[in-house]
């Protein structure tokens, strides 16, 4: 088998017979990525408003549906409404401390099965029963890292009591977000990504980071669009106008 | 430059182009000794060959002030490719000089004589198929249809899918014969469905594929080059 | 190494292909929406040729450093606690996998959409060693079951019918189903959710390997992706060499066109960064994460004709807009990538010779270059390949007389005028009513369909002479 020395001596040697076919440069990237973002937040909090509306109307053109609370406590009332609508009984919810609210303890109020995602490691034994808990759930709450206004996309990083299961397996996905997680553009985006790698990741910081713009969808059969093929049929946003709480990860 | 197809298939329509010029008060001459610019050559990979052309035509054409072809595909040739098939400097430079001073008709009606009315010499409705090398090599959609647009006695529609290629391809047409057809048949269902008595091309070769499928299908519709339609300056 | 080619030359492969009206029709409409959207995505998108050239510059860019990008992505992705192995030829790839495979014990890999693993027949492989792949995205499903390859790069079920759908998936569930998308997709769904909870081993392949962070990302629309990346408990990503790219910063500009080119999407559903294996506290992610670095022919190509090649995103974008391809379909090309690029990459994969045919199925129109995201310049790849064929002798020899003597015609005057006075001689038995409507051998191929004009009583040289006198009367 080759090695990685064979490899990329193969490489160097087509290299060095190749002059380049133009003068060309890659992006430059931000030296100091966590300051930049930091500073862009800043910015963008002054035009959170914008930058909802935008996402509103981007989000729901790629059928999603956008909610609005103003405060916190109100946000399981708006997820029992959501589920009841569907006749959903089982949620899945990503830890409290992750969410910057405690859903699972209300939505039980409600009536709803609501478990929460430990916030620690667990065994196979436990992440196993887990997951066929989401499996079986109906709906799933997760928070959001990055509102992106310019296509509706909301961005979720995966890690301890934020398991990308919440986002996957349940057929509804309600995501909770504030004005914190807005950026207005996809190369907005790209700068929060080059801070989140810059640097060793935090302790609780998961290996998955996904974009989600709108339910899981496919056209392959005669090009009719349908929805809900692998991933969840119906994505939700709640927006609280006051702001979560604090929130790790 | 009249082009091979021009000078065996067309002749006409050099002759108006030539009368046309004239009526425009441009001097024309036709270095004799002309054959092909080699493009047939060059897309089959026959590129030493296509070089070998390229030099002729390029000395053949040393003195003119301008060079006007009636073909986009063969003045997309001289501009574009003459150059990189010279391997010995002067040729290149000699080569680009050409190009620098070669234009399709349109453009050199349009752009360089700054002429863009004239009298139909058809009446009726026109259409316009944008040819391959023309709007994708020269980046020319405009000058054919400024002059369409302000014929008098002619009304000038858009062909939805006017730029599609209309699948002559050269030496495709011929070896992949029934796929060149099933492209020409799309290409005439949307000629025909824009109830245009003619539909313009600035290519011989985009011509004799839409003439040769208009023909056989008894189209009523006639496929002509752009000079044909032209009449006298207004 | 190679693909095996067709068992039928192309042109019949063409026009069995054009006979078939249904996938005329489908193909008609597939690759119309696709356009389009595409059109539309652009139209409303006015930074979009800004980052057409960007994106296209840091492709090349990356080419001009590409080992060190490389080491850059294989250190970090080791720093995650990845292991990356390398694959030169296709059998090399598969062993690889089938290793992994063996070494974890798997028996069921679930795979989202990867044309890098159709090129290297990994399904193949790993059914011959006792794995059984199965195809999660829905069109790749799909056609698993019919046993067809890929007819589309990025919808690979496109030639079939609702009906021949519900048909495959009545045979395989032993039950009728209703020719319906919506139950078709649910069905899919419920049938492929078992698999991806019991699945020992998910296979991925990546549109992007980002060097500064050790990330593989995947755009995907349907959710697979995230499945096969996040449920069982080994992952394997097989990925070209050429994917590589510098930083998250470049990342961002290729998502902004990506989906626009290749559906019309603003962004597809899911652009999933994976980072290496499961990282503590998390409740879902492999325990083993596996890059597979896979060369296949691509190496060769930085030094070569077709380096501009090694820019191709995979969208599918110049497939919907090739006059070529959508009359004749995915199928009829013979080989794993269809299309314009596809005629370039099975060039590269399998080297010149086996597209001797291929490199003219294609009218050089342009509209390829005009679609593709990083502006690939593939007609004049084409023109090369076509003048490589010549050079190494292998295009047919009746066709090399023709052109030999073609190209002599040319360069002296006197016998072309000489040719086409015998031409209109010759012709005479076959011009009727000013036409020629038919005409033996291979003529016959023109003919056949379209008349033909005569070659004219008097050429335009010919008549100069008059002309020229006209001038001065």
């Amino acid at each position: 088998m080759t090695t990685r020395a064979e490899f990329l001596a193969r490489i160097r040697a087509e290299m060095g017979r190749a002059p380049g076919l133009f003068a060309a440069e890659v992006s430059v990237r931000p030296t100091r990525p966590r300051e930049r973002l930091a500073l862009l937040r800043r910015e963008l909090s002054e035009r959170w408003r914008e930058d909802l509306e935008r996402f509103g109307q981007e989000f729901e053109r790629v059928g999603g549906v956008l909610h609005r609370v103003s405060a916190a406590a109100q946000v399981p009332d708006a997820i029992a409404r959501i589920a009841a609508e569907r006749g959903a009984r089982r949620v899945v919810a990503w830890h409290g401390d992750a969410l910057g609210l405690d859903v699972a303890a209300p939505l039980a109020a409600h009536g709803l099965q609501a478990s929460a995602a430990p916030a620690a490691e667990v065994d196979a034994d436990e992440r196993g029963r887990r997951r066929a808990l989401a499996a079986d759930a109906d709906l799933g709450v997760t928070g959001v890292d990055l509102a992106i206004a310019e296509t509706g996309t909301l961005v979720v990083v995966s890690g301890a009591g934020r398991p990308r299961s919440a986002s996957l397996l349940p057929p509804c996905h309600v995501a909770v977000f504030d004005r914190d997680a807005l950026v207005t553009s996809l190369l907005q985006a790209g700068l929060a990504l080059e801070a989140w790698h810059d640097g060793p990741p935090p302790a609780g910081r998961g290996a998955s980071i996904n974009f989600i713009t709108g339910p899981s969808r496919t056209a392959d059969i005669e090009l009719t669009l349908t929805r809900g093929v692998h991933g969840p049929k119906e994505v939700h946003a709640v927006f609280v106008e006051q702001g979560l709480g604090p929130r790790r990860g | 430059m009249v082009t091979c197809l021009g000078d065996m298939f067309y002749p006409e329509v050099g002759e108006t182009i030539v009368r046309l010029l004239r009526r425009l008060g441009v001097a024309v001459d036709f270095p004799a000794g002309q054959t092909c610019c080699g493009l047939p050559l060059f897309n089959s990979g026959y590129h030493a060959d296509a070089a070998a052309v390229a030099r002729r035509t390029v000395a053949l054409f040393e003195a003119a002030e301008a060079v006007v072809v009636p073909s986009g595909s063969c003045a997309w040739m001289v501009k574009h490719e003459y150059p990189g098939l010279m391997t010995a400097p002067a040729d290149r430079a000699a080569a680009e000089r050409l190009a620098g001073r070669t234009h399709e008709l349109s453009q050199f009606l349009v752009k360089r004589l700054g002429r863009r009315q004239f009298h139909s010499a058809v009446g009726g409705q026109l259409t316009y198929h944008d040819s391959c090398h023309l709007l994708r090599g020269l980046h020319e959609s405009e000058s054919p249809r400024a002059l369409l647009r302000d014929l008098a006695g002619s009304e000038f529609v858009e062909l939805p899918g006017g730029d599609e290629c209309c699948g002559f391809g050269g030496s495709f047409a011929v070896r992949l014969p029934e796929v060149s057809a099933a492209i020409l048949d799309k290409k005439l269902t949307q000629v025909e469905a824009t109830g245009a008595d003619c539909v313009v091309a600035c290519d011989a070769g985009c011509l004799m594929q839409m003439r040769g499928g208009l023909s056989r299908r008894g189209s009523r519709v006639r496929a002509v080059h752009l000079a044909e339609v032209l009449g006298d300056a207004r | 190494m190679s693909e095996t080619p067709p068992p039928t030359p192309l042109r019949e492969r063409a026009r069995q292909a054009l006979q078939d009206t249904f996938l005329h029709e489908a193909l008609t409409i597939a690759t119309t929406k696709f356009i389009g959207l595409r059109r539309e995505a652009f139209g409303e998108f006015p930074d979009g040729e800004a980052l057409r050239d960007r994106a296209r510059a840091i492709k090349e860019a990356t080419l001009q450093h590409l080992d060190q990008h490389l080491e850059r992505l294989i250190d970090n992705v080791e720093r995650r606690g990845g292991q990356v192995h390398y694959a030169t030829t296709p059998e090399d790839a598969c062993r690889t996998v089938l290793d992994i495979a063996k070494r974890t014990g798997a028996r069921l890999a679930v795979k989202s959409k990867s044309m890098a693993t159709e090129e290297i027949h990994l399904n193949t492989a790993l059914q011959a060693a006792g794995v059984t792949p199965l195809e999660t995205d829905l069109g790749e499903y799909i056609i698993q079951l019919a046993h067809e390859r890929p007819s589309h790069i990025i919808a690979p079920a496109i030639h079939k019918t609702k009906g021949q759908v519900a048909e495959l998936f009545a045979r395989e569930l032993g039950r009728e189903i209703e020719p319906d998308p919506e139950v078709l997709t649910r069905i899919a769904r419920a049938e492929l959710r078992e698999k991806f909870l019991i699945a020992d081993m998910g296979i991925s392949g990546a549109n992007f390997g980002v060097a500064d962070t050790g990330t593989i990302v995947l755009v995907t629309n349907e959710g697979n992706g995230r499945m096969v990346t996040s449920l069982p408990r080994v992952h394997v990503a097989v990925m070209g060499v050429e994917k590589v790219i510098p930083s998250m910063t470049d990342l961002a500009v290729f998502l902004a066109i990506l989906a626009k080119s290749a559906t019309g999407q603003k962004l597809s559903v899911y652009t999933s960064l994976v980072n290496g294996p499961r990282r503590g506290g998390e409740l879902e992610g492999p325990e083993e994460f596996h890059l597979v670095l896979l060369d296949n022919g691509r190496i060769r190509q930085i030094a070569g004709p077709l380096r501009e090649a090694l820019s191709c995103l995979r969208c599918g974008a110049c497939l919907n807009v090739c006059p070529v391809y959508r009359q004749i379909g995915g199928h009829a090309y013979g080989y794993t990538y269809p299309g314009p690029i596809g005629i370039l990459l099975t060039a590269m994969l399998n080297g010149p010779a086996s597209v001797k045919d291929l490199a003219h199925a294609s009218s050089l129109c342009g509209a390829c270059a005009d679609a593709c995201p990083v502006r690939i310049d593939i007609p004049r790849m084409l023109i090369e390949l076509r003048r490589s064929v010549v050079e190494r002798r292998i295009a047919p020899w009746p066709e090399r007389v023709v052109f030999g003597v073609f190209g002599r015609l040319l360069r002296r005057p006197a016998l072309y005028r000489l040719a086409a006075r015998a031409g209109r001689v010759l012709q005479r038995p076959f011009v009727r009513r000013g036409a020629i409507r038919r005409l033996p051998l291979f003529f016959g191929g023109w003919t056949r369909t379209r008349d033909l004009p005569p070659i004219a009583a008097r050429t335009f040289q010919e008549r100069w002479a008059q002309l020229a006198r006209e001038d001065h009367r």
